[in-house]
Formats: structure tokens, C-alpha cells, sequence
């Protein structure tokens, strides 16, 4: 066997600091990717098992001379001594042996990214446990995040009780844009493209820009493969509730030779789903449709390194058809009936009304790696979101043509550009700067009015720099967003056109310290700030919004929200424990929300309640705990709890749709390997959600629901089979079948949630 | 470092013309569609059955949709004889047109998933009987003719409501949504 290993650090600091971090890939001889295979320091027992393309990261690691072990099923156990150090690049070979396992080859190992803000990252198992689940509701699995749903099929992520444009979602590198204004707007990515979901939770625009007043979700896929051959990942996955059926599969390859260099993957997904089930009824209407793929391709030449990505992602999603709700009338008579007034029955037919995405993404990027160390990175995207809705009923109209037409249409372009230098390792210091714009082109059209059009151009420049000294790491960063707003429309009587211009620019700073007391504890704190110019329907709205039965109406004159957040954590990792407390309190100034208007609106349909958008100042403040305890040996204990409070100061109330209290803890039992058949795995979880009881009165139509308690479970494999292997996942959610509602659905008057659902997750590795 | 700088240069350059390459679609707003339709008015036009120069009519009008100003209500009233039986028209109409255009037609191309609905407050002696039927199989009522039987003197509050029933309608109002739900005053003498 052959173990290879790259080491790459830079001078930093003198003292024992356990922040380095190992990044490598076992591979056997003919390089294809070793899964399963345990890698670990024998001074620590640090340790992590190769995912399913080889690849292994052990954080937290001290400097210093330490012994690397790798052991896999049907290979030689293996051995070498590596010098963590600041060393430029060191190559380990060892000795082959009979078994032929091939290399390891630790091709990275470097300085954990030091942040100072709240960071919680979904990868591995547990975001192979969400595989075929929305982003929204995949993200639900990390402390401190929520999702709201609009119906089982349409859901957005919740940090720290923010949503939609309160929270960034970047997707390799682009800023994602789409429409994400509504409750019933999702994200449009297909989360098969991820194989790390990073979650930074806090004020953030100093890095990333406007809008991450809650958080930034970052979605990375796999790097593209270096070495000779050509591998894939086959996922099958089937759900009893809604009958749904996912697959999704990519293949991934690099060249040697002349093209050494060139790599490439290609990777697509395909869903489908019928109506969802509760305990005791069908969902009519639910069913979705979603056909994804991306191509990528990377070359690295000398210090370049290019990658050209193109994704495109498309679905067509039926709308529960008890939630249309003509007037508040209509919808106190869905929520005082115990189920819906329609029969209900299971088809993969997608009804009126519905709604129909198109988002497509290019992205081309290259980076330069200069003699010094510094890396300059340039990325360019460019995404087109169309998003269609089709209400209930067909337009009213003779007209054949407009028959066919979706009741609001809306299309968005941006175009974004980042150039960001990162500058070399110097006495303790790291640091970047750049630069990224975006604009973007909204185009209405509607049979119904809903927004108007705008374009818009954004400007930041911004600076970071961190200093490391001993056990210690200071973080300071400064930015400046410039962003210019026309929203043209047509005056609806005489149809002339007129345009109104919007500026705004902010300033936001970042500031933090981490200190790492010993191999097991560290802490961080940071306060950020943030901003938001008010999107168009803050702005513009003016009309019904029929699945909430409200008439909703925009504030032209409405200011950018402000925030500062202060966050704090502790984190403690051990053999047997690994646990993290965070604790945070964001203040919002000018902080968007609808505010109910003592006075509804009659329209022909009925009396609706009105609802202003308004601003006040507001805090947020919560923690988060996550532990992982392993009590005995091969039991696991795992908790998350998630408690959220929101306050608004001006009118001295509490802030309405903040999650409930939220904990969520089971049992984890590691059977030994039997066999070709390596951790296998039985647990158990308990996730209970209390009823909300801080609401403000007067604004919502019924009150919040009772809390509820659901019992999951999970078993799972994985099976080598020469050298390919086969991850096998069998889950059961719900399993008592509790019917129940959730206060953060916008479905919750209509309808409960869903019952029981068998899941089996199938992953083929090659 | 002169490659370096032809390989920037030309990214840089190759970025710029997708930057500027952006058309400007917005600018164009999109004028209201000719052929669509609004729902302002909802009108009912009762005949006495026993005497056709009996013939009366109330109206409930919002000629904007999507404004938060108050319908015109000024002819939602209307006064029968008592202990007379009229025919009953239901109407509905896009005042936004010149001249108003009748969009009852299309509702009744789409009988099958219609159902109008009478709500009459205690106090005011009426009844309401639909007398038109869909294809539906078994056949339901629509409801957009109807007969009012009107008893003895009194008024009190009538609720119309249309409602939409795709695929779902059996004769029951509360299934489906609400397309029109208005009040008129009725007065027998």
C-alpha cells in the first residue's frame, strides 16, 4: 500500500495551537477513491472515515510530530509519521503492500479557516439522511434553524427566526437570485449539487453582501477529481408519503497526459411526487415535478485555475388545492372543518393551481495563485429565474391565447461579478479584499397586477484581515454597498410610463476574537452588522394574497433595515463529547413586517384584512445547543435544542412568526462491521416543537397551534462490493403517525402535516 | 507575468461585453392585457312572474380591483312586492369596458365547477330556489337563475356568493373557494 501525503501550511504562529486541519483522499492503486476507510492521528485519536470519493478532513489538529494511521476493509493497515509544521510541501511515500490498497494522499493540509461568527456545517451522513428533502426542510436537521413551508413541498430555510430575502444563499461561489420575496417561493436548487451545506449564522454582510441580516447558507459541491479515471455517485431514493421517487446521479473524471489538468462532471436529477398524505387524509394537489442538471469543467494550468459551471434547475409544483382561499370567510370555514370538505384521494396530477420555475445558472471563475501566496479570484454568473403561478380558476377571458397564460408571470436576471484578492500569510496576519456587483432586471407580467418592474445595480467594496497571535484571533472587516434602484410602471389610466429612482448605500463592519483554551475548548465572539434595501413587493405590493386571505399593501417610502448582531459560542470536543452552546442577540432597525390595518379591504371576492408593510425596531436573541455524547461504547447520544425570541421595541409587543421552541434528541447505536458490510447504524429521534405562545394580538385569524412531539428512526449500511460500494438508508418519519400543524406553514389553516413516510435511500459509489 | 497579464486581460475583457450585454427588458411594462377580463359588478334583474312590467334590479360594483377604496353600493338595494314570485337573473359584468361587458356567458360555460349560494338574514321573508341545472352527472344546480318567493313585508340582508367548485362541486357551498361574496338590502312591501 501506498500512502502519499502533501503537506501545505504557511508560517503562522509558535505556540502548541490545535487549528490546523488535514485534508486528504485514500485511493487504491488504480486511484479510484477508498470509502469507509478510517484515517486518524494516534496522539489524539482524531479521526475521520473517507466519504464516498475518498476524501477525509481531521480538524482541530496540534502542531508537531504525529503518527497518521488508515485502516480499510481487505487492505493493510498503514502507517507513516507526519510532521504537522510549517512546512511548504512535504511528499510521504510508503511502502506498498500485498493487499495493494494504493495511496493516501493528503493533499492539504492547512490552517482551519478561522471564523469568528457562528458557523454550523451539514455534510457526511447527516446530509446523506436528507437526501431527496427540499433545502428548506434538509437544513431543519442544524441547531438554530427552522424552515417555513408553504404546504409539504414548498419550503425556505429560517436562521435564527429570519427568512426569505433575510437570509443569503450562495451557491458555489454566486449569489443566488431568484424570487424570493414570498412565503411560497423556495429556493430554486437542487441540493443533490451540494456535498457541504455551511450555515453562518449572524450579521454577515461584511463578507457576502446585502440581505444576510439572519445568515448566509453556502452551498459547496465536491472539488473536481485530479487524478486519471472516472468516477460517479448513483442516488435512488423512494418515499412511501406522496409516492415520491428521486434519482440522481453524477459522473465526474480528470485526463492526464497532454490534457493533465482538464476535469470535468456531469451530474442531473430527477423527481417526482403525487399528493402527500397526513394521518388521515390526502393532500389534493400537492404533487411536484423536477428535472435538474449541471455540467462543470475545470482546468489547472501552472497558477491558474479556470472552471466554467452551467446548472439548470426546473419544476412544476401543485398547490394544496383546500388552501384557496377566496376571502377570510372562506378561510375561518377551511380551519373550523376538522379535515378538508373534498374527498381525498392519492394521484400524480398536477391540478390548477399551480406554479411552474425555470432557474437557470452560468458561472465562470478562474483564480491566480501568486509566487508570495496571495490568490486573486475573479467569478462571473449570470441566472435567469421565471417563475409562473396559475391560479384555480382559468383567466377570464374569450380569448383562447390568454387562456393559456399563467395569472403572474415573473422573470429575473442578474448578472454578478466578484474579484476578491486573498493575501498571503504574513507575520500573523491573513486577510482579503475585492470587490462584487450585481445587476439585476425584474420583468412583471400579469394578468392580476402583484409588483412592478425594476432594474438594479449593486456596488461593495470590502475589506477583512485577521491576526493571529498564540491562542488568540482577532477578525476585523469593513464594507461599503452602494445600491441604485428604477422601478417603472404604467399609469393604469392614461398607460403612460414613469419611472422613480431609489439609492441607498450603507457601511457595515464585522469584528470578532476567538480564543482556543486547550485541544478541547474554544470560544468565539463577534458582532457584525448588516443591511437590506426593502425589496419590490415591501414597496410595491397591492393586492389579494389568496392562500393567506390577506390584501396586502407596499410602502414606496420604506427605509434599508439595519442590523447588529452579537453572537458568542463555546465549543467543547473530546472523544466523547463534542458539543457547542451559542448564544446570540440581533437588533434590527427598521425592520420590515405587515402590519394589520384596524380598517379591511371589500373587493368583489369579500372582506379581506388589510395588512401595511411598516417598519420598527426589533431585537432577536436565542441559543442554539447541539451535543454529540457517546456514553457507552457504540452509543451515541445526540441533542439540538433551538430557542428563538423576538421583541418589537416600538410598539412593545412580541415579533409574530419566530419558531417555536424546538429540541430535538435521540439515540445513535453503532453495530461492529460484519463482513463486507462496514457502520452499520440504529437510531432513534425525538423531535419535539412547543405551541407558540408569543404572538402579537390581533394579527393572525386563528391562534398559533399546539406544540407536538414525533418520533423518527433510522438504519443504515454500507456495503463494499469490490471497489464500489453501496450506501443503503432506511428511514421511517413520523412513526406513530401524530397528526399535528406546524406554525411556521402557511398551510396550517387548512390542513395538518404529514403522517408516516417510509424513505429508502440507495447511494452507488464507483 | 505578461501571460498572466494577456489571461486577465482577456477574462476581464470577455466579462465586460456578458455585463453590458444585458438587454433591457424591464423598461418595456407590459400594458393590460386587451382580452382579459375583471369582475366588477354582480346585478340581479327579478321579473314578477305574474306581471312582467314588475321588473327591478340591484347592483354591486368595485370598478377597481386592486385598490383599497370602498365598492359603490348605491344601487345594491332593491324592493319586491310581498307575496309575489319573481324570476331571478344573476349577473355579472366588467363595468371597465365601454360599453360594460357581460361576462355571465363564460360562467356558464363553466356551470360544472359554479354554484351560487344565497345567504338571507333571519327577519327577511324570502326564499330563494336555483331553478337552472349543470351537465354534471348527476346534474347540480348553478344557480344563475333562480326564483325568489317574497312573503310577507319585511327587509333584512341578502348575501350572493359564487362560488368555484373545479372537480369538486356536489351541491354543497362550502367546497371549493370564493369568487364573489357581496350584500345587497332587500325590501318587501
Amino acid at each position: 500500500m501506498v500512502l502519499l501525503a502533501v503537506l501545505i501550511t504557511s508560517p503562522m504562529c509558535n505556540a502548541q495551537v490545535c487549528i490546523y486541519e488535514l485534508q486528504g483522499k485514500v485511493t487504491d492503486k488504480h486511484q479510484r477513491p477508498v470509502v469507509g476507510a478510517i484515517v486518524r492521528l494516534l496522539s489524539t485519536s482524531l479521526g475521520a472515515a473517507t466519504d464516498t470519493n475518498g476524501n477525509f478532513t481531521i480538524t482541530n489538529i496540534c502542531r508537531g510530530k504525529d503518527t497518521l494511521v488508515c485502516e480499510a476493509i481487505e487492505y493493510k493497515k498503514t502507517r507513516v509519521v507526519i510532521n504537522i509544521a510549517d512546512t511548504e510541501s512535504i511528499q510521504i511515500v510508503l511502502a506498498s503492500g500485498e493487499n495493494e490498497l494504493g495511496e493516501v494522499v493528503v493533499k492539504g493540509e492547512r490552517l482551519q479557516d478561522l471564523h469568528t461568527a457562528t458557523q454550523t456545517e451539514l455534510s457526511g451522513k447527516a446530509l446523506e439522511q436528507t437526501r431527496g428533502a427540499t433545502l428548506g426542510q434538509a437544513l431543519k436537521e442544524l441547531p438554530g434553524l427552522n424552515s417555513v413551508q408553504t404546504g409539504p413541498t414548498l419550503s425556505k430555510p429560517v436562521i435564527h427566526g429570519l427568512y426569505s430575502n433575510r437570509v443569503l444563499i450562495i451557491n458555489d461561489g454566486v449569489r443566488q437570485e431568484g424570487q424570493q420575496w414570498g412565503s411560497e417561493h423556495a429556493p430554486e436548487i437542487d441540493p443533490f449539487i451540494a456535498n457541504k451545506i455551511t450555515v453562518v449564522k449572524g450579521a454577515e454582510s461584511v463578507r457576502y453582501g446585502s440581505d444576510a441580516i439572519g445568515g448566509v447558507v453556502l452551498l459547496s459541491p465536491d472539488d473536481l477529481p485530479t487524478q486519471k479515471g472516472i468516477t460517479g455517485d448513483v442516488y435512488l431514493i423512494g418515499a412511501s408519503n406522496g409516492r415520491m421517487g428521486a434519482l440522481s446521479t453524477s459522473l465526474q473524471g480528470a485526463f492526464d497526459k497532454a490534457l493533465e489538468g482538464l476535469s470535468w462532471r456531469i451530474q442531473g436529477t430527477l423527481k417526482d411526487a403525487g399528493n402527500f398524505s397526513t394521518p388521515h387524509y390526502y393532500l389534493n394537489n400537492t404533487g411536484l415535478r423536477e428535472g435538474d442538471f449541471s455540467a462543470n469543467v475545470g482546468y489547472k494550468w501552472k497558477g491558474f485555475d479556470f472552471n466554467v459551471y452551467y446548472s439548470q434547475y426546473n419544476t412544476e409544483v401543485g398547490i394544496f388545492e383546500g388552501a384557496e382561499s377566496g376571502s377570510l370567510k372562506d378561510l375561518l370555514i377551511k380551519f373550523e372543518s376538522p379535515r378538508p370538505l373534498t374527498r381525498s384521494f392519492f394521484s400524480y396530477d398536477i391540478q390548477r393551481s399551480y406554479q411552474t420555475v425555470y432557474h437557470d445558472l452560468f458561472k465562470a471563475s478562474s483564480n491566480y495563485k501568486f509566487h508570495n501566496g496571495g490568490k486573486l479570484d475573479i467569478t462571473f454568473g449570470r441566472q435567469k429565474d421565471l417563475r409562473k403561478e396559475y391560479d384555480s380558476d382559468l383567466p377570464l377571458t374569450t380569448d383562447p391565447n390568454i387562456l393559456k397564460e399563467p395569472q403572474l408571470s415573473f422573470q429575473l436576471i442578474t448578472q454578478t461579478l466578484d474579484l476578491i484578492y486573498t493575501q498571503p500569510n504574513k507575520n500573523g496576519f491573513t486577510g482579503s479584499f475585492g470587490f462584487t456587483g450585481t445587476t439585476s432586471g425584474n420583468v412583471f407580467k400579469g394578468i392580476r397586477y402583484l409588483i412592478p418592474n425594476f432594474r438594479d445595480y449593486n456596488g461593495g467594496i470590502f475589506a477583512i484581515e485577521r491576526y493571529s497571535v498564540n491562542k488568540l484571533t482577532f477578525e476585523a472587516g469593513i464594507r461599503y454597498d452602494y445600491r441604485w434602484l428604477q422601478v417603472y410602471q404604467r399609469n393604469p389610466v392614461n398607460l403612460v410610463l414613469y419611472n422613480t429612482t431609489y439609492e441607498y448605500s450603507n457601511i457595515t463592519g464585522t469584528a470578532g476574537a476567538l480564543y482556543h483554551f486547550n485541544d478541547h475548548l474554544t470560544m468565539n465572539l463577534n458582532t457584525g452588522t448588516a443591511w437590506r434595501a426593502p425589496s419590490i413587493n415591501e414597496l410595491y405590493i397591492n393586492g389579494v394574497h389568496f392562500s393567506d386571505a390577506s390584501y396586502e399593501i407596499g410602502d414606496s417610502a420604506l427605509k434599508s433595515e439595519r442590523s447588529i448582531n452579537t453572537s458568542f459560542s463555546v465549543n467543547y470536543t473530546s472523544d466523547k463529547l463534542r458539543s457547542s452552546i451559542d448564544l446570540y442577540y440581533n437588533n434590527i432597525w427598521n425592520y420590515i413586517y405587515e402590519m394589520p390595518l384596524a380598517q379591511p379591504v371589500t373587493t368583489i371576492s369579500g372582506v379581506f384584512p388589510a395588512f401595511a408593510f411598516t417598519q420598527d425596531n426589533v431585537n432577536i436573541k436565542g441559543v442554539d445547543v447541539s451535543a454529540q455524547y457517546a456514553f457507552l461504547p457504540n452509543f451515541t447520544y445526540q441533542l439540538k435544542a433551538t430557542v428563538v425570541r423576538g421583541y418589537n421595541e416600538t410598539i412593545h409587543n412580541h415579533l409574530i412568526y419566530m419558531p417555536a421552541d424546538r429540541l430535538d434528541n435521540g439515540i445513535e447505536y453503532h453495530l461492529p462491521n460484519i463482513g463486507k458490510v462496514s457502520e452499520p447504524y440504529v437510531s432513534i429521534d425525538n423531535i419535539s416543537v412547543a405551541r407558540q405562545t408569543r404572538v402579537p394580538p390581533h394579527t393572525d385569524y386563528v391562534p398559533p397551534p399546539a406544540g407536538y412531539s414525533l418520533w423518527n428512526a433510522n438504519v443504515g449500511c454500507l456495503l463494499h462490493i469490490k471497489h464500489n460500494s453501496l450506501n443503503i438508508q432506511f428511514a421511517v418519519d413520523n412513526i406513530t403517525n401524530v397528526a399535528y400543524r406546524d406554525y411556521l406553514n402557511h398551510f396550517r389553516y387548512y390542513a395538518d402535516e404529514l403522517g408516516i413516510n417510509y424513505i429508502l435511500r440507495l447511494k452507488y459509489s464507483f | 507575468m505578461n501571460k498572466t497579464r494577456i489571461v486577465l486581460l482577456t477574462t476581464i475583457m470577455t466579462l465586460v461585453i456578458f455585463w453590458s450585454a444585458c438587454n433591457k427588458q424591464e423598461k418595456a411594462v407590459a400594458p393590460p392585457v386587451p382580452g382579459n377580463e375583471f369582475i366588477t359588478t354582480l346585478k340581479l334583474v327579478a321579473t314578477n312572474v305574474a306581471d312582467s312590467t314588475d321588473m327591478v334590479s340591484c347592483a354591486w360594483t368595485k370598478l377597481n380591483p386592486n385598490d383599497t377604496s370602498a365598492p359603490d353600493t348605491s344601487l345594491a338595494h332593491m324592493k319586491l312586492r310581498a307575496n309575489a314570485v319573481y324570476n331571478v337573473k344573476v349577473m355579472v359584468l366588467d363595468e371597465t369596458k365601454t360599453p360594460p361587458l357581460d361576462i355571465t356567458p363564460e360562467i356558464q360555460d363553466r356551470e360544472n365547477y359554479h354554484l351560487v349560494c344565497f345567504t338571507i338574514a333571519p327577519g327577511l321573508n324570502l326564499s330563494v330556489q336555483r331553478t337552472d341545472h349543470d351537465t354534471n352527472t348527476p346534474q347540480h344546480e348553478v344557480g344563475l337563475a333562480d326564483k325568489f318567493a317574497a312573503g310577507s313585508p319585511s327587509s333584512g340582508n341578502l348575501e350572493v356568493v359564487l362560488h368555484h367548485q373545479p372537480n369538486v362541486k356536489n351541491g354543497d357551498c362550502n367546497r371549493g373557494s370564493i369568487d364573489i361574496d357581496v350584500n345587497f338590502t332587500i325590501y318587501i312591501k
